[in-house]
């Protein structure tokens, strides 16, 4: 008996609600336990009292805490995410600024990762036990071992060594003269505007950090295709296609690979997660101007609204990551989509 | 003298475990000529799937061929190198596994593995088709196999077909691919013996239809006996004989062929045992009993269900697949509550920690926790009803002995046991709580037929040492012929026929009855002969078609 | 049904000990692993004694000595302050052993434990535990650690924390998934039939058949747990300076990129090496258990 699949995605986004509602509440009282006075770090030490506590009253840090959630959530549907106390703009503009610039590296190593990973998967499977695959496997073992800060220096580091003149801070050459586009995706807007030669540029600042960002992906995803490949090649079905005639290419080519897809897309689900986590450390050392180094500095700097939207972005990127890997393997896999009727 | 198709010569096989090398095959050699049907017969261990394997080119990488050779088609496979020998895979024969579920992809259709077999088998013969040509010759096979909604099946998923449907599918991709020669490992066990039968006859036609060779691995002699022209019987690596099949089933020349062959259980002539029946009081009564699961449209699993256990009879439930007796079992050991109706106990309360009902589960290999040795599977019954150390050391050895198991056993894994001897744990562990009525969930289901035979003699011993009471659950007819002295069958939740074992064999009333005892592969034509008739119409009527879901 | 016929006994006559040991020994992951592995622990033990510098992990300062590159007298040359390098990373290594004891010594057993108990009793408890964990496994670990520690004080306990408080969630998942699969086993209900509690059920029948799950996991995880902790402090959020931490050194090494590049390479190859050795032998117990994970 089938679930309809309106009805399975139904489901989904009530989970993924949950999901938010929850770690929402979390966030939000996480951020306000923090031991020193927001208020009073914004202003600094030479401000009198009366001016620390008139900022309190203006940050609504004098209310009840569930008062202050249910507030900040009904002024979050609205798209107010509060005022940044460090950037002084409200904290809707600072993300509009920095997140497609995350957004857009993110993608870019992720397409990278499959781009590399699968092939070099399904080649290390087939070449199994021969040279190619032990090369194939210290390469994957190097992606994953590699701590990601160390790996975005080395590459800095040797760029600026062998390959004078390839950039390696920031995300763009501002002698170009771009002011940025409607998405904030300077591949898109770039294209859009037919400047090319910005598109180029933006592309080399690309390279080294979705590289690095992509490392340990390409590590986790390489060793489980190339697992879930072996493992499939052992089933029954191989054996009997194979008795019925299909050449060996049409069988590793058509069936296994689609079989064999299904365990990297479930890990890349969570894979997402160290994904994110890296974003942190390749954008500080890159300079790249994402929102995870507008993160990084709002909760060194204790800055309330900035922080509770960042990590609630950062959650919602990964659920939302989840969710489409999830459609992905129920629309690969049939079993899936099965309910029950006992 | 045409040059056979398949020619096995002197075959010798050793695998390497851990450091150990063992013999697995010697010598073993056969042919197998065109247009011939050949079983390969033999129990656990016989090394008939080696063998199978070997002519595949399946063997494991720990497996060494020291010796012989193996001719398929006039050419030394053996010799080949590897690029060769994996292509001949495509050509050479095609292939029927036991688990026809796992014979698919899962996540394609039937219809693009139909069509991709095709579309190769035509390229291989020279034609050139279209994708609406093929369809079209696709449907007619699936056709042939008994299939008529074929649009559906070449739509759906493995996943949602049932397996009498997958099992025929597998057929339609021989028909479409033509091999010279049909390998078949045990097809039909993962399905209910009705539906075996079917695929076993359309098996038959095939073959003769289209001349194919065929070489079936089973370890059924009925199933031999139904489908095969010359038989080689297997054992421990040898082959122990050859010969026409009914040489072999009716004279047997070796003495292992002669034991397998009484290990059997006859499903008529005289042979058969009939148990005795009791005289005493029933000791569970059962009346109206229905389980529904789920809950709105739920699933009906019993319906009305009226049935009485006597005390220290063995009352047999028999049915297939969905017939509902494992959970009628199930309700009677208070696992599950009864969705309406009266289940009476007559028999005093057990002591603390013992129960009235214990069961013995169908697989020994998942019955018992691999992780924990026979000795501490067996002290947790025994801690619960509150024995300590030194009687607890007792009735341990006291219970090996009962099963017939040496005491050295007691610190052995689950891992160094054979199935045989796993289910004898399993039985004393049932046991250790002095129950009064044992379940038993098609106890030798997963053993061979010699050790069947064993465990059914071990059990008889017990009901008599220990007074006990048995209900036995299975599909298994022949069995339950010479070891219930009641039987009931099910179809579909529901209670068809019941009565003495020997009344109901000699005239089963019901159609559904007598469709069952039909379908069973029985081992010589006498019996053949002795078994019920059951029209068409009313094999429509009653069995579960395994051409629909 | 099909696969019940072959219950051929596997290798009777061999202890499930031999067999593990043969396995273990012949998988070139977990022996290279362990060799590793085994260097660091001796290293990291014995580090007051086995370091020429020890009294450099405090607040040494010896200006003669700075930026230099690496000699016979310092393996790993010196660092800003004139500091051994390679003294203060195997001091480092400590630091990252016992930050992999504290988080993993708390988050498996408690991971462990509500992930078996969520898979065998089912029903709300179930739906409780496994609701909690995914809402803690939304959350992208690093930023929640960030999060966190920013909330306390940045030494290595508090870094501890944050983590854990994160990790155990990951375990619990896995073995919720394990124990529910084994909870529907005939073994489960029988030992049930047979009168045993459920904490019985739970630690004597189910948990033994986690173990090598559990195994390959926790050896996994710790090479993740000193990557991530590596990575935090090298953010800034670590242990105070001047206790030596891989992950600050190379933040402090950074800023005199690519002149004195040992100040960076050296530590971080110190993280590699022992990250290599967690990954390859759980690699190697994974193929010695066969297991999926």
């Amino acid at each position: 008996m089938q679930q309809h699949p309106l009805i399975a995605i139904l489901n989904r986004l009530g989970t993924f609600a949950l999901v938010m509602i929850a770690l929402s509440i979390m966030i939000f009282v996480l951020a306000r336990v923090v031991p020193g006075d927001p208020a009073r770090m914004a202003l600094g030490p030479a401000a009198t009292q009366e001016q620390v506590d008139a900022l309190r009253g203006q940050m609504g840090l004098d209310k009840p805490l569930a008062v202050q959630y249910l507030d900040y959530i009904g002024k979050a549907l609205h798209g107010d995410l509060g005022f940044s106390l460090v950037s002084q703009r409200p904290v809707t503009t600072d993300l509009a600024q920095t997140v497609p610039a995350t957004v857009e590296l993110v993608l870019v190593s992720v397409i990278f990762m499959f781009l590399v990973a699968i092939p070099l998967g399904v080649i290390t499977a087939h070449y199994r036990d021969r040279p190619l695959d032990h090369i194939g496997r210290i390469l994957s073992l190097t992606g994953v071992t590699i701590p990601s800060f160390l790996f975005a220096i080395t590459l800095q580091l040797l760029a600026a060594r062998f390959l004078s003149g390839w950039p390696i801070i920031g995300r763009l050459d501002h002698s170009l003269g771009w002011h940025g586009g409607p998405t904030g995706f300077i591949l898109i807007d770039g294209m859009l505007a037919g400047r090319f030669d910005v598109v180029l540029d933006a592309l080399k600042h690309l390279a080294l950090p979705a590289f690095a960002l992509s490392m340990a992906g390409i590590g986790q995803i390489t060793r489980i295709t190339r697992s879930s490949m072996i493992e499939n090649q052992r089933k029954d079905h191989v054996l009997t296609l194979q008795s019925f005639g299909l050449p060996e290419r049409v069988i590793i080519f058509r069936y296994l690979l689609k079989l064999s897809s299904i365990a990297p897309l479930t890990i890349m689900g969570l894979e997402f997660a160290s994904l994110i986590g890296n974003a942190f450390v390749i954008e500080m050392v890159f300079a790249w101007g994402g929102f995870a180094s507008y993160g990084l500095n709002a909760i060194l700097q204790k800055d309330l609204n900035a922080v509770t939207a960042v990590v609630l972005v950062a959650g919602l990127f990964f659920i939302v990551a989840n969710l489409i890997v999830d459609v992905l393997i129920s629309i690969i896999d049939p079993r899936l989509r099965r309910k029950e009727a006992r | 003298m045409t040059e056979p198709l398949l020619k096995v010569e002197d075959l010798n096989v050793t695998f390497t475990n851990y450091g150990r090398t063992r013999q697995v095959l010697r010598d073993v050699a056969f042919t197998v000529a065109a247009g011939e049907r050949v079983a390969l017969i033999g129990e656990t261990g016989s090394g008939k799937s080696v063998t199978a394997k070997a002519v595949i080119g399946t063997l494991p990488k720990n497996a060494a061929i020291t010796s012989g050779a193996i001719v398929i088609d006039g050419r030394d496979v053996l010799s080949m190198p590897r690029r060769e020998r994996e292509a001949l895979k495509g050509t050479a024969f095609s292939l029927i596994m036991q688990d026809p579920l796992s014979s698919f992809n899962p996540v394609f259709k039937i219809g693009t593995h139909l069509d991709d077999v095709m579309r190769f088998a035509d390229k291989r013969d020279g034609i050139n088709s279209s994708k609406a040509e093929r369809r079209n010759r696709i449907a007619a096979v699936l056709r042939r196999v008994q299939l008529a909604d074929t649009e559906r099946v070449m739509n759906a998923y493995p996943s949602e077909l049932s397996g009498g449907m997958r099992q025929r599918v597998l057929i339609g991709l021989a028909l479409l691919h033509q091999p010279k020669l049909l390998i078949a490992d045990e097809p039909g066990t993962a399905l209910d013996v009705t539906t075996q039968d079917e695929i076993l006859n359309l098996i038959n036609q095939l073959v003769a239809e289209e001349n194919m060779a065929l070489l079936m691995i089973t370890h059924n002699l009925g199933v031999v006996r139904k489908v095969a022209d010359r038989v080689v019987v297997m054992h421990h690596g040898d082959i122990v004989e050859t010969g026409p099949c009914t040489q072999i089933l009716h004279s047997p020349a070796e003495d292992y062929t002669r034991s397998l062959l009484d290990a059997v259980p006859p499903l008529y002539g005289p042979r058969v045992t009939d148990l005795e029946q009791s005289t005493r009081q029933p000791i569970i009564t059962i009346e109206g009993l229905n389980k529904i699961y789920g809950r709105r449209n739920g699933y009906h699993a019993v319906r009305d269900v009226n049935l009485t256990l006597k005390q220290g009879e063995v009352f047999g439930l028999a049915g297939e697949s969905g017939s509902g007796k494992t959970s009628v079992a199930r309700m009677i050991m208070g696992l599950s509550r009864p969705t309406s109706g009266n289940l009476v106990i007559d028999a005093p309360a057990p002591a603390r920690g013992k129960r009235l009902t214990q069961i013995v589960y169908q697989n020994p290999g998942t019955s018992l926790n691999p992780k924990r040795t026979v000795k501490q599977t067996l002290a947790l019954p025994l801690k619960s009803i509150g024995m300590d150390g030194p009687a607890r050391e007792n009735r341990m050895q006291e219970l090996m002995g009962l099963v017939r198991l040496p005491q050295s056993y007691l610190g052995k894994y689950p891992h160094e046991l054979s199935g045989g001897q796993k289910q004898r744990v399993a039985i004393a562990r049932a046991l250790a709580a002095e129950p009064k009525i044992l379940i038993l969930d098609e106890p030798t289901a997963a053993l061979d037929v010699s050790v069947q035979k064993t465990v059914i003699d071990l059990l008889l011993q017990l009901r008599e040492e220990l007074g006990l009471t048995y209900l036995m659950i299975s599909h298994d007819l022949s069995l339950m012929r010479n070891f219930c002295s009641r039987i009931a069958i099910m179809l579909r939740g529901e209670i068809v026929e019941e009565g003495v074992t020997s009344a109901v064999f000699a005239e089963p009333a019901h159609p559904y009855t007598r469709a069952l005892i039909a379908a069973i592969p029985v081992v010589t034509d006498e019996e053949e002969h002795l078994k019920p008739t059951v029209t068409e119409e009313e094999r429509m009527r009653f069995l579960v078609k395994s051409t629909d879901l | 049904m099909a696969d019940m016929k072959m219950l051929e006994p596997t290798d009777r006559g061999l202890s499930a000990g031999y067999m593990m040991w043969y396995r273990f020994s012949r998988n070139p992951a977990a022996v290279i692993g362990s060799l590793i592995l085994l260097s660091v622990l001796i290293l990291a033990v014995f580090a007051p004694w086995l370091t020429p510098y020890p009294k450099h992990i405090g607040a040494v300062v010896d200006f003669r000595a700075r930026h230099m590159p690496p000699d016979l007298e310092h393996w790993f040359g010196t660092d800003k302050a004139g500091r051994d390098i390679f003294s203060r990373t195997i001091f480092g290594l400590r630091v990252s052993l016992l930050l992999v004891i504290g988080v993993l010594g708390i988050s498996v057993p408690v991971g462990t434990v509500l992930g078996l108990i969520a898979g065998y009793f089912g029903g709300w408890t179930e739906k409780l535990i496994s609701g909690l964990t995914n809402v803690m496994l939304a959350m992208p670990p690093l930023v929640m650690a960030l999060a966190v520690s920013n909330l306390l004080e940045p030494t290595l306990t508090n870094a501890m924390i944050a983590i854990t408080l994160l990790w155990w969630t990951w375990h619990a998942r896995l073995i919720y998934s394990v124990s529910k699969s084994i909870a529907s086993e005939d073994y489960i209900e029988a030992a049930r039939l047979a009168g045993a509690g459920p904490l019985h059920i739970l630690f004597r029948e189910i948990l033994p058949n986690c173990v090598s799950v559990i195994s390959v996991k926790t050896t996994l995880d710790a090479a993740f747990v000193i990557l991530f902790g590596a990575t935090l402090s090298f953010l800034g959020f670590g242990v105070k300076p001047p206790t030596p931490d891989l992950g600050s050194m190379v933040a402090d090494g950074r800023q005199f990129m690519p002149d004195f590049w040992w100040e960076v390479l050296c530590p971080g190859a110190a993280v590699l090496y022992v990250t290599l050795g967690f990954n390859l032998l759980g690699d190697g117990l994974r193929d010695m258990f066969d297991v999926e994970s």
